[in-house]
């Protein structure tokens, strides 16, 4: 049985949630990420970008929501121009962009609850967030949040007391509490074990068909790829090599991506 | 069209190596000047010259004595001539280093390389000079231990007359720590954060803090707490007072580098995760590093007073409060038996402290 296979088509809508354009990224050491990268996702679409370790997906993730500053290009979120932003401004527009991490990052020492919070933190009054006190309302959604991802019971624990794919949940919880508009997640189950990969990817897949979130997610797994996306792109040495559709990838396309070298995993249907 | 590719990339190696050049002709003037001044300080000191007195010369004349400016222009002028020529004689010091090495001398022995052979005899002629300049003596060291007796015989047969002040002034010795540990947490918690490299890369401004605050931080660490004793007692009096200023200056550095050397190892990914909720810098700090820091922060706290305990018996010494406030007169007179229960009950608090501290540091980590 394919998981998950009844849930509805991704609606796609007619506007833009992000655009890129000459994206690029070189690091302070020299070393080049990202070159080039122009790209137009639309609303309600779940793209997947594809490519080895080391091919810039992360960098151009992590350049969607300014957590680096690209070196060359630009990116607009919703129509508006997420690089020149600053401060006040670049703070207000990340706030529609949630990310998920492959490492989770969750504030440890925090109970599940709080960390669910810590999502609400750009739209919170400053003083009492640094005291942790939080509106009513927001706990509430805190825990609407968290009985969505399944983890109603789990919310007073310490976050490190979680296992790996229950922190994970707690990531899109944390990522959900932010009521975004478009979800970044990056290789959000490439440090789990394989048999819970279905269940957080599963949780991505409702974000984006049941709330028609647009989601922008870097995975190496091919059968996850297939599955789960509405659209690929894929990243080789920081260019962008390929666009298409889950039914456009094939062998030769694997080959292309990932290198002559390169093998398909036994059972990802190549 | 190749070579306009090419030309920033020749460019930026030929700036390299000019670079290199400076920097290793730099090492290598530095350690030939200083051999070179060391071998002149051996042999002034075994050439059997006297001073105008007639004695032979001390350590101290001879440095007087010594050509710093000569040796410095001909560190250089050696030092740069073994760059351009490195051929004959193989690879200087300051090459090594800086450049690396050519193919032929890489898996050479230290005993078949010119720069193995300057550093041994650098290392050596340091070590014989060290020797001469402290005045170390071994005979004197070995049979002269009698005079010392009177005062081991003293610390081992401890009076009881000052035992009741001693312990007054013990309690207040920890409270004087204590209070000076207190006061310097706030404080160094606000300034560990612009101490912190990996929180002060995103702007000029905040790079500056960090360059200022650090050079402050590390001057004020430098100054011992003996000198902001006498600092602070002529500006508050003598008395505990001066004692808990002068180890709060002392305690607000030390804790400060322990603190932001502490962010500067953080995880950064739930700085990123608050980062991307679109949360302001003071938010970020208290959600992405503060929660990961505070268990090592009550570790080092922790430490530091056991530090301060240790420090405000010297800051008595020159009137900082405290118990070493009684011990210097006593030290001074030969009392040696009262100076015995004193240093007994300090060694008593100190080893408390430290098996305390130890204790709840390692519950905390």
């Amino acid at each position: 049985m394919k998981p998950g296979a009844s849930s509805p088509a991704p609606r796609v809508g007619a506007a833009v949630a992000v655009r890129t354009e000459g994206l690029g990224m070189v690091y302070p050491t020299g070393v080049r990420a990202l070159s080039e990268v122009s790209l137009e996702v639309r609303e309600g679409e779940f793209l997947a970008v594809l490519g080895l370790s080391g091919s810039g997906k992360s960098t151009l993730l992590r350049c969607i929501n300014r957590l680096i500053d690209p070196t060359e290009g630009k990116v607009w979120v919703f129509g508006e121009d997420m690089t020149a932003a600053e401060g006040r401004h670049l703070r207000r527009l990340r706030r529609q962009v949630a990310m998920i991490f492959q490492q989770f990052n969750l504030v440890r020492r925090h109970s599940v609850l709080a960390n669910v919070l810590s999502g609400s933190l750009g739209r919170s009054r400053v003083v009492p967030s640094l005291f942790m006190r939080f509106g009513l309302a927001e706990r509430r959604q805190a825990v609407a949040c968290l009985t969505r991802v399944g983890l109603a019971d789990r919310g007073a624990s310490r976050a490190d007391a979680l296992s790996g794919g229950q922190q994970q949940r707690v990531g899109i919880a944390r990522a959900l509490m932010q009521r975004p508009r478009v979800i970044l997640a990056d290789e959000p189950v490439a440090s789990l074990d394989p048999a819970l990969r279905h269940s957080v990817m599963r949780h991505i897949e409702a974000l984006n068909r049941e709330e028609g979130l647009t989601v922008i997610c870097s995975l190496h797994d091919i059968d996850l790829v297939t599955r789960y996306a509405s659209r690929l792109v894929a990243l080789r040495e920081g260019r962008l090599v390929w666009e298409g559709l889950p039914g456009d990838f094939d062998a030769a396309t694997f080959r292309d991506i990932y290198g002559e070298e390169a093998e398909p995993a036994v059972g990802s249907g190549l | 069209m190749a070579s306009g590719l090419h030309g920033p990339d020749q460019e930026r190696s030929r700036r390299d190596r000019a670079l290199g050049l400076v920097e290793a002709v730099a090492v290598d003037a530095t350690l030939l000047g200083i051999l070179l001044v060391m071998i002149e300080f051996l042999v002034l000191a075994f050439s059997g010259r006297r001073g105008p007195a007639g004695m032979l010369l001390s350590a101290e004349q001879i440095l007087g004595l010594l050509h710093y400016g000569w040796a410095a222009v001909a560190g250089i002028a050696i030092g740069l001539l073994w760059y351009i020529f490195p051929g004959a004689v193989g690879s200087s010091p300051g090459r090594a280093l800086v450049v690396g090495l050519e193919e032929r001398e890489r898996d050479l022995p230290w005993s078949r390389t010119a720069y193995g052979w300057f550093a041994a005899v650098f290392i050596e002629l340091t070590f014989f000079t060290g020797w001469l300049i402290t005045e170390l003596d071994l005979v004197t060291f070995l049979t002269q231990f009698a005079k010392a007796a009177d005062i081991v015989r003293g610390l081992a047969h401890p009076s009881t007359g000052v035992l009741e002040q001693g312990l007054v002034l013990l309690v207040q010795t920890v409270f004087l720590a204590f209070m000076a540990t207190a006061f310097a947490i706030p404080v160094a918690f606000v300034l560990a954060f612009p101490s912190a490299r990996n929180l002060t890369r995103r702007s000029f401004l905040a790079r500056l803090t960090y360059a200022v605050s650090r050079t402050v931080m590390n001057f004020v660490r430098a100054v011992e707490p003996l000198v902001w004793a006498l600092i602070f007692i002529s500006w508050v009096g003598i008395g505990p007072f001066a004692g808990v200023l002068a180890l709060w200056v002392h305690s607000v550095a030390a804790l400060t580098k322990l603190y932001s050397e502490q962010i500067e190892s953080i995880d950064c990914g739930p700085m990123d995760a608050i980062t991307a909720t679109g949360a302001g810098t003071l938010q970020v700090l208290r959600y992405g590093v503060v929660p990961q820091v505070i268990p090592p922060f009550l570790s080092f706290t922790i430490y530091r007073w056991d530090i301060n305990v240790r420090m405000s018996t010297i800051i008595g010494f020159v009137g900082g409060g405290g118990i070493g406030y009684i011990l210097k007169p006593r030290v001074d007179l030969g009392e040696w038996g009262e100076v015995g229960t004193l240093v007994l009950l300090i060694a008593a608090t100190v080893w408390l402290m430290d098996m305390i501290s130890a204790k709840i540091r390692e519950r905390i980590v």
